[in-house]
């Protein structure tokens, strides 16, 4: 079980976490979402005792990784946001340095290493130099390392960044087989990664949790999503959406360019809302430039959670 | 044994790096030609076989190059984030310090163990004591293991290799020659914690073929000190260094 307990942590005058409390409780995965820079991986550095928190306290199987390193981590794998490899060890040796690292008995460590190097499909790969590796397997083989030892926790960062389009189909397939029986935290900017593969979903911005749902309440809200880009002023613009039929929320969402305002609106299903906007807009002379139907639950949550 | 080992585990990884990449060849065998050079200049063509004046120009060696073995031993890892996967092991901080460090120690024991090539000449045309070369080495020896701990403190502040391995050089330099700069202040406290500190000081007595013990404790110290240091210097940066969140 991790239990992250009020967490902040400061960078000088930067404040990457404020107070943020979690669980993932025994056997369960939970997905970290957010934008770059919300806090994900200062949060699983600090999960995995990397990194110290300026506040608060985490727990791994109840132990603080900071007060009692050898009984914490000897339970947590971790694959961080850049798989931790050196490049002048095969694959081979390298996992076997791993396995010894993390208090596998020497015996066991040649069948211990066979399973881990079939599982990752590393098998052809194992004599290769890790600096030799193309991006998907580094990556497999720095998933292949936090599976050294067997450990019921593993801290995933990111796990699918930059991989073709068939890598990211097995690496989930991959995590989905692991996740039976282990206690899995990943962050991911996939929405759709984290539908399939989480029991729970942590969403994470600027710092702060602002949602921590089980993944099958996610969008139960039965409101449609409108996400538009208007030319005009922010404020204007929002106060007169506000006034449509059937509005349920109106926000301006982050990282619109200079004079535009991108919009998410939440509507009763029955409103319309196409053709409110429509009407509205053209009467305030602001041109819709891109106006679009968000038909993904946890995109729509998403998208509201970052722009509260 | 279980802590033993894996204070092993990360000796055997840090000491093959060495031998997988060119750092390890390069620093035995510039130390090698360099020390031979050395010993062409101060026995052979003056036909003297003075295995401990020898000994103690070889320091000069030893302050430039072991900043070479060293900068990679902590930079490296925080250049190339692979310290994510030692911090995040259950290993305490003290285990890995001391495997790097011992890695270190022995590619530079083995570095020392070559220069016998010149002990074995002086043997063969001349007299070599064994009471002389055993503390003659000895000396030697703890005063590398010192410069080897100080510059693995010094590097650990930055995670680029080139500064590092300057502030290394300077970090030896300076410590070398603090009875130098001891002769400059006033006499009294300073002048007597400068000449107790100096690297020199501590090793002259080997030069003049003098078991010190008070020496022996001074580098062992020097060497626990420094590799303690190098422990709380990790362990303040989980406190203080960013994430790229």
């Amino acid at each position: 079980m991790i239990e992250v307990q009020g967490v902040s942590k400061r960078y000088g005058g930067v404040e990457a976490l404020r107070n943020v409390s979690l669980t993932v409780p025994n056997g369960k995965t939970l997905g970290l979402l957010g934008q770059n820079g919300a806090g994900k991986t200062t949060l699983l550095n600090i999960i995995t005792g990397y990194l110290a928190p300026t506040a608060g306290r985490v727990l791994i199987d109840g132990y603080d990784p900071l007060l009692e390193p050898e009984n914490a981590k000897r339970e947590l794998g971790y694959l961080p946001e850049h798989p931790p490899l050196y490049d002048e060890m095969t694959v081979e040796e390298y996992l076997r340095f791993v396995s010894a690292l993390k208090l596998v008995q020497g015996k066991a460590i040649p069948a211990h290493l066979r399973e881990i190097i079939r599982k990752t499909g590393l098998t052809e790969m194992q004599e290769r130099l890790l600096g030799h590796l193309s991006k998907g397997y580094r990556q497999r083989v720095g998933l292949a390392q936090a599976l050294c030892g067997d450990p019921d926790v593993l801290v995933l960062d990111e796990p699918t960044v930059g991989l073709d389009p068939k890598q990211i189909t097995e690496i989930r397939a991959l995590i989905r087989r692991l996740s039976a029986g282990k206690t899995i935290i990943f962050s991911s900017h996939n929405l759709s990664e984290v539908r399939q593969l989480c029991d729970r979903v942590v969403i994470l911005h600027r710092g702060e949790v602002k949602l921590d749902v089980p993944i099958g309440e996610v969008g139960q809200s039965g409101a449609v999503t409108l996400l538009c880009t208007v030319q005009g002023s922010e404020k204007r613009l929002v106060a007169a959406m506000s006034h449509l039929d059937g509005v349920r929320s109106v926000s301006a969402l982050p990282g619109a360019q200079e004079d535009e305002v991108a919009l998410s609106l939440s509507f009763d299903p029955a409103a319309l809302p196409e053709k409110q906007v429509f009407t509205l807009c053209s009467a305030m002379s602001t041109p819709i430039l891109r106006m679009a139907r968000c038909d993904d639950d946890l995109e729509q949550v998403f998208l509201k959670a970052i722009s509260e | 044994m279980e802590g033993g080992f894996k204070v092993t585990t990360v000796f055997k990884r840090e000491f093959m790096a060495y031998f997988r990449t060119p750092i390890g060849y390069v620093f035995i065998g510039v130390f090698t030609a360099l020390s031979g050079l050395l010993f062409y200049l101060n026995n052979l063509s003056t036909l003297s076989g003075e295995l401990l004046i020898f000994l103690s120009q070889l320091t000069l060696l030893v302050m430039l190059l072991t900043p070479v073995l060293t900068m990679r031993l902590l930079c490296e890892e925080r250049q190339r984030r692979t310290d994510q996967l030692l911090l995040t092991s259950p290993l305490s901080l003290w285990k890995i310090v001391l495997g790097k460090y011992l890695a270190a120690a022995a590619v530079m024991g083995i570095a020392i163990v070559l220069t016998n090539v010149c002990t074995a000449i002086i043997a063969l045309y001349g007299t070599v004591y064994p009471g002389e070369w055993f503390v003659g080495y000895l000396g030697f020896a703890l005063q590398s293991l010192a410069f080897l701990a100080l510059d693995m403190f010094v590097t650990g502040f930055t995670k680029n290799q080139v500064p590092a391995a300057i502030a290394a050089f300077a970090a030896n330099f300076l410590l070398w020659m603090l009875d130098l700069l001891a002769d400059k202040v006033p006499a009294g406290f300073p002048a007597d914690a400068l000449n107790f500190i100096s690297l020199y000081g501590r090793y002259e007595p080997f030069i003049l073929g003098q078991l010190s013990f008070a020496s022996v404790l001074y580098f062992i110290t020097f060497i626990a000190v420094c590799l303690t240091a190098s422990v709380r210097v990790m362990d303040a940066r989980r406190f203080s260094q960013g994430g790229s969140a």
